[in-house]
């Protein structure tokens, strides 16, 4: 019973990203590919993405310090780190990876700073709020959510 | 202005000469009169000197003797009467002598009388107390001979030495004369001239002045007067009245005597003679003016002076006075001449002015103008550009999708989207062609596309459209029924999208501007009466008999015929549609302007956006179809605003017969099972039995049961339309307001039933006495008539025309409870509905739950299986429409069934409730299925999934993936043993280029170089050391000499087409983009297979 309770707000959780506009189908897509065979694969793929990304971040930042900005290599950043988030369907980080290579495109830099800075924000809260959703999902037990809650 | 300027002086000097010609001519005439004046006076002259010649004479004849009386009788009478009777005018005559002798002829009392004195001084001096020496007498003297005659009169003696005059002539040698008083007894003033004798007398001739001077007056003066005095002041004449006048020294004073005796002095006149003229001088003297002329003359030796006097009013004062009045008159004239020659320069230059400003004006007005048609003309095209390409991207949306619906499997949930997105696409295509057709209609090419359709489908599909949104804002929007003619008429040939586009701006608007409360749609069909056709025409027809006149455009002329033929079509019906809110409403004085374009009514726009075009266009569409539209006034205390239009739209009768008749067949066919009527997509099929078939129907008999119908609706509106089409039906109808009314609304239904039971025979429900059903159907027909209104009776008819009204094989009463679910609790409601069924005997029971899209409030699990039975019917809202008629469907006498082989039933209306278009909730809204019966839904869905897991379209192949993102990689990967492939990685261009290579080397050594080392390569576009493009090149170049073709397919992030090409270039043969797809792998694989 304690367990179906907490399977039922791990759905309501889960739901709620959705319904913010944190993820988008690619992340229901992830959970698709997840089965018995690789039973924590969504688990894995978002940890690797952050494992992934934090480089590509840093990259970024140390681009941004320079003077003046290299808006073709901070192009080529965003490009890769856009790629990621796509693929796990990090749709506000997506976002603003959109909105930050526009600036770069116009050659902004300002816009750039800030959007980079809204990036990370935005990065955090989903990296927060996936690591709370995912010790839930242990929490509840390993084979159940396998976010059959699809209807 | 010159000519004036120019006459003027012209004129001045004109009249100035006449004056000057006038004043010369009566100086003339003054000097003239002068001269006569003298010339007179010149004529008397001859006098002057006969004093002294008389005394010449006398003195040679006297001789010097001393003198007496009788000397003188002798001697000096006689010369004295010889010059009394030669010279003229003379009056007396006389001779004295110093020492007194005096003898004197006269004129008195026209005698001639001598008069004198015979008795000297000498004597009397010496004896000067001798009174005889005064003696002096007067004889008359005879004419003739001058003998005195008659009686000497005796009169005081003459004392003429002593006198002044006689003194000085006595001293004189020429002769004296003076102005003194003669001796006759009138005392006349008398010229007196006198001249000495030796020293001893003096002889003097008078004249008599009044004679001289009437010489003067008798002279023709013109008006002129005349003063005449002597130089020591005497006056002689004076002619002037009142006035006086002074001589002093060589001045004239003139005096004017006032009545009271004081005298004025007006002016003076000099009587210096400059060059021989005397000189005029003006004087006003009592108003007039008067031109004096003074002169000295000399008349019997006395010097005169006189005045000449003449007035100026003559010509000179007329042509002075006329000067002035015609030069003010002149100077009036030409001022006035000025004034309005300056006030039209003033007014013309006015005028110009604002000319030119209107010309400026009307330029630049011209200019705006221009420039606006051009921005306008541009903006279409621009326009028309955009339009049509987002028409061409849309039509290849549809295509697509299209595509992907016929691979879908049917009944599944991507079906059901893609036919949403279908009909999304499709709306969005009609918009943007609606929006075209707005410019169209501005242009007025606009045409009508008839095409046939379902009326009633339609209006359920646009009010279901609206739905959801009312919902939201807490709006119910209702169809209403109504008389049930636009069902019944509801295959109609008209423009579909245009009614649609119609229906949907005002239901928009309503939906938009109420807050509360219900938006109701209705339909009715009328005959399209006279009146309105005349207006159509005369709107539209007028406009086009123009064109035609105009244009002669052989067009218009032909949609006119066509027009009229159309109004002329017997099928032809007007339908009339309202649109009822009960929003905020349209202030009565902006509910003409409402339908202009752009306008927007500010006080209940506000803050709702829109353009304000809608209702502009939806006029123009519902003239277009022959209609009018307008606002119904609604009776005062009820909110909102009812929007009324008709249209003409000609139906489909014949088709529909056809179809009908074909149903009927069916039915006679046998085995009329509910299955078969049910499964009949759309109800609108049903809708056009013709009235002649239907009375068959229709007609009661006796055996037929009559179901209850219980109404548990929330919203009033909906209540009330649904509550009256079922009394049309007539069927019993209750209705409960609120749910905690539903107790006693059963209760009361239960009571009857169970009470009418008294006859049947136990609990056997097919097997009913006929006698109580009939006696119960007489009743409730009997009841219905009385219940709806006399107006709705026509109605009824179509609505019972609609449904088939068959005898039910099972004769129990019937009992349906239709019941919101989101009225009150819904397990209170089941508890209730549970109850009444337990109490219940005698009828079957059904329930109808309505409920909520979207929201699922009926959670069936949570519910103990005794409380709800399996059978009911879960519909969704709304509750209208074919949703009604499918409720209605279930009652026994429409063809519904009984309890017992309901289950089949229910499935179907749950795949109607679903088959229902526009309307997303629907689609979702599964009806519970309990687990006694058919399939679970879960089961259903997992089979669908295990189809597609069961393929595992790529079992067996084996692929390679290059990409550097280890995160891509691993997504990739994973989709691929998923489709049940076996992948291989790595991580830049040269490796997969190595990999390439000797998986192809390898091959060649097992003999095998026809079989490709990997079935597809995916490769990523970007990465490190050797990106994709250059891998892909290189691996084409090697392969040649392998003599095969690996399929590679492209990743890229790029969305844009660019990359898309280059990839190709490069060699590639597919492009995808990332994250990747299972359904694009797919496509991309069969795609490539297909190559």
């Amino acid at each position: 019973m304690e367990r179906n309770q907490m399977r039922r707000q791990l759905a309501l959780m889960r739901q709620s990203f959705f319904d913010q506009g944190f993820l988008d189908e690619q992340f229901i897509q992830l959970e698709e590919l997840q089965d018995d065979a690789n039973p924590n694969f969504v688990e894995e793929v978002v940890t690797l993405y952050y494992r992934d990304s934090s480089r590509l971040i840093l990259n970024i930042d140390q681009a941004l310090e320079r003077n003046p900005l290299d808006f073709n290599k901070l192009d080529n950043y965003m490009h890769q780190f856009k790629g990621s988030s796509t693929s796990i369907g990090a749709k506000k980080v997506k976002a603003e990876c959109t909105q930050f290579r526009e600036y770069c495109k116009a050659g902004n830099s300002e816009g750039c700073m800030r959007t980079f800075q809204q990036l990370k924000k935005e990065y955090a809260i989903l990296k927060r709020k996936l690591e709370a959703y995912f010790q839930q999902a242990r929490q509840a037990g390993p084979l159940e959510t396998a976010c059959r809650s699809r209807n | 202005m010159l000519l004036p300027t120019a006459l003027i002086p012209c004129w001045y000097s004109m009249i100035s000469h006449v004056e000057r010609q006038v004043n010369l001519n009566s100086h003339d005439f003054h000097s003239k009169l002068q001269y006569e004046i003298e010339n007179t006076t010149k004529f008397l002259h001859p006098i002057n000197s006969s004093a002294t010649n008389l005394a010449r004479v006398l003195k040679l004849s006297l001789n010097g003797t001393k003198l007496s009386f009788s000397m003188i009788e002798t001697k000096v009478a006689p010369p004295l009467f010889q010059a009394w009777s030669t010279i003229p005018y003379l009056s007396q005559i006389s001779y004295t002598g110093l020492e007194g002798l005096f003898f004197s002829y006269y004129t008195g009392q026209n005698q001639t009388l001598a008069v004198y004195s015979n008795s000297s001084y000498n004597s009397r001096s010496s004896a000067p107390n001798v009174k005889k020496n005064f003696n002096c007498y007067i004889q008359h003297v005879n004419h003739e001979t001058g003998e005195l005659y008659g009686n000497s009169i005796e009169c005081p003696p003459l004392n003429l030495v002593s006198k002044r005059w006689f003194q000085e002539a006595l001293n004189s040698t020429n002769g004296y004369a003076s102005l003194e008083i003669g001796w006759n007894n009138s005392q006349d003033l008398t010229l007196l001239s006198s001249a000495r004798i030796n020293g001893e007398g003096v002889i003097s001739l008078g004249f008599s002045a009044k004679v001289l001077t009437a010489r003067f007056t008798s002279i023709d003066r013109q008006g002129g007067s005349l003063y005449l005095a002597t130089k020591d002041g005497k006056v002689l004449i004076e002619e002037l009245k009142d006035t006086h006048m002074v001589l002093t020294g060589n001045m004239v004073s003139v005096q004017l005597k006032k009545p009271n005796g004081e005298q004025k002095v007006l002016g003076n006149v000099s009587c210096i003679i400059k060059d021989g003229s005397p000189r005029a001088s003006t004087l006003n003297i009592q108003g007039t003016e008067y031109m004096l002329y003074c002169s000295s003359l000399d008349m019997v030796g006395v010097q005169l002076v006189y005045v000449l006097a003449f007035p100026q009013k003559g010509l000179v004062s007329l042509v002075r006075k006329n000067r002035t009045v015609a030069l003010a008159l002149l100077i009036v004239i030409i001022t006035s001449m000025v004034v309005s020659i300056l006030s039209f320069a003033y007014i013309f230059i006015r005028a110009a002015k604002r000319e030119m400003h209107l010309c400026a004006a009307l330029i630049k007005q011209m200019e705006a103008t221009q420039q606006a048609e051009r921005k306008s003309m541009n903006k279409s095209l621009a326009f028309a550009s955009a339009s049509h390409d987002v028409r061409a991207s849309l039509a290849g949306l549809t295509g697509l999708i299209e595509m992907c619906y016929e691979e879908a499997n049917p009944g599944s949930e991507l079906e059901t989207n893609l036919r949403q997105m279908d009909t999304c696409a499709k709306d969005l295509l009609g918009l943007l062609n609606s929006i075209l057709d707005t410019s169209k209609m501005e242009a007025g090419k606009m045409q009508l596309e008839e095409e046939e359709f379902d009326l009633a489908q339609l209006l359920e599909d646009v009010v279901d459209l609206y739905h959801p949104i009312g919902i939201k804002k807490g709006v119910d929007v209702v169809l209403d029924p109504y008389d049930g003619s636009a069902i019944k008429f509801s295959q109609v040939k008209g423009d579909r999208g245009k009614l649609k586009q119609i229906l949907c701006n005002l239901l928009s608007n309503a939906v938009k501007f109420t807050c509360e409360g219900h938006v109701t749609v209705r339909t009715w069909v009328r005959k399209p009466s006279l009146q309105n056709s005349i207006i159509a025409s005369n709107r539209n027809g007028l406009m086009k008999y123009l064109q035609c006149l105009f244009h002669k455009s052989n067009e218009a002329y032909n949609d006119l015929e066509a027009m009229n033929a159309a109004q002329q079509d017997p099928n032809a019906m007007e339908f009339v549609f309202e649109v009822d809110d009960t929003g905020k409403g349209i202030p009565k004085e902006k509910q003409m302007s409402v339908f202009e374009n752009y306008v927007q009514v500010k006080e209940t726009a506000l803050g709702q956006g829109g353009t304000g075009l809608g209702l502009g266009i939806v006029q123009s569409l519902v003239r277009l179809m022959h209609g009018d539209i307008s606002i119904v006034d609604k009776e005062m205390g009820e909110k909102g605003t009812c929007f009324r239009f008709n249209v003409i739209l000609s139906t489909c009768e014949n088709v529909s017969c056809n179809i009908a008749k074909a149903e009927d067949l069916e039915m006679v066919d046998g085995s009329h099972t509910p299955e078969l009527i049910l499964s009949t997509p759309s109800p609108g099929l049903w809708l056009h039995t013709p009235s002649s078939k239907l009375t068959v129907h229709t007609t009661p008999s006796p055996k037929v049961t009559t179901s209850h119908v219980v109404l548990l609706i929330q919203n009033k509106e909906r209540r009330r339309t649904s509550q009256r089409f079922m009394e049309n039906l007539r069927i019993k109808v209750s209705v409960a307001k609120q749910w905690e009314h539903l107790p006693s609304t059963l209760q009361k239904i239960k009571h009857k039933e169970n009470h009418s039971r008294h006859n049947s025979s136990g609990k056997s429900d097919l097997s009913s006495p006929s006698g109580c059903l009939s006696r119960s159907a007489s009743n409730n027909s009997s009841g219905v008539e009385k219940d709806v209104p006399l107006s709705s009776m026509d109605g009824s008819d179509y609505i019972l025309s609609i449904f088939k009204r068959t005898t039910p094989k099972f004769a129990s009463s019937f009992i349906l409870i239709v019941i919101d679910a989101s009225a009150g609790p819904f397990l209170e409601l089941c508890r209730i509905v549970a109850e009444f069924k337990k109490g219940l005997h005698n009828a079957t029971c059904k329930v109808v739950w309505l409920e909520k899209p979207m929201m699922r409030n009926i959670d069936f699990k949570h519910i103990e299986e005794d409380l709800v039975d399996p059978n009911d019917v879960v519909i969704s809202k709304p509750f209208h429409g074919s949703r009604l008629y499918q409720v209605v469907r279930l009652l026994p006498e429409f063809g519904g069934t009984l309890q017992g082989n309901s289950s089949k039933l229910k499935e179907e209306i749950k795949f109607q409730a679903e088959k229902v278009p526009k309307d997303p909730s629907s689609s979702r809204s599964k009806p519970r299925s309990p687990p006694s019966n058919g399939i679970p839904p879960k089961e259903q869905e997992i089979q669908e999934i295990g189809n597609s897991n069961d393929e595992k379209p790529l079992s067996g192949k084996k692929l390679l993936v290059a990409d550097d993102n280890v995160l891509l990689r691993k997504l990739t990967i994973a989709s691929l043993l998923k489709l049940g492939a076996t992948a291989e990685t790595c991580v830049n261009g040269q490796e997969a280029l190595d990999l390439v290579c000797k998986g192809l080397s390898d091959q060649r050594k097992l003999g095998a170089s026809k079989i490709l080392p990997y079935n597809y390569v995916l490769m990523d576009c970007e990465m490190p050391v050797m990106n994709g493009y250059e891998a892909t090149k290189q691996i084409r170049k090697m392969e040649k000499s392998y003599g095969v073709h690996i399929p590679i397919i492209a990743l890229t992030a790029h969305t844009s087409g660019g990359e898309a090409n280059v990839a190709i270039e490069a060699g590639m043969d597919v492009h995808l983009g990332k994250p990747l797809k299972k359904e694009h792998l797919l496509e991309a694989i069969r795609y490539i297979d297909t190559k």
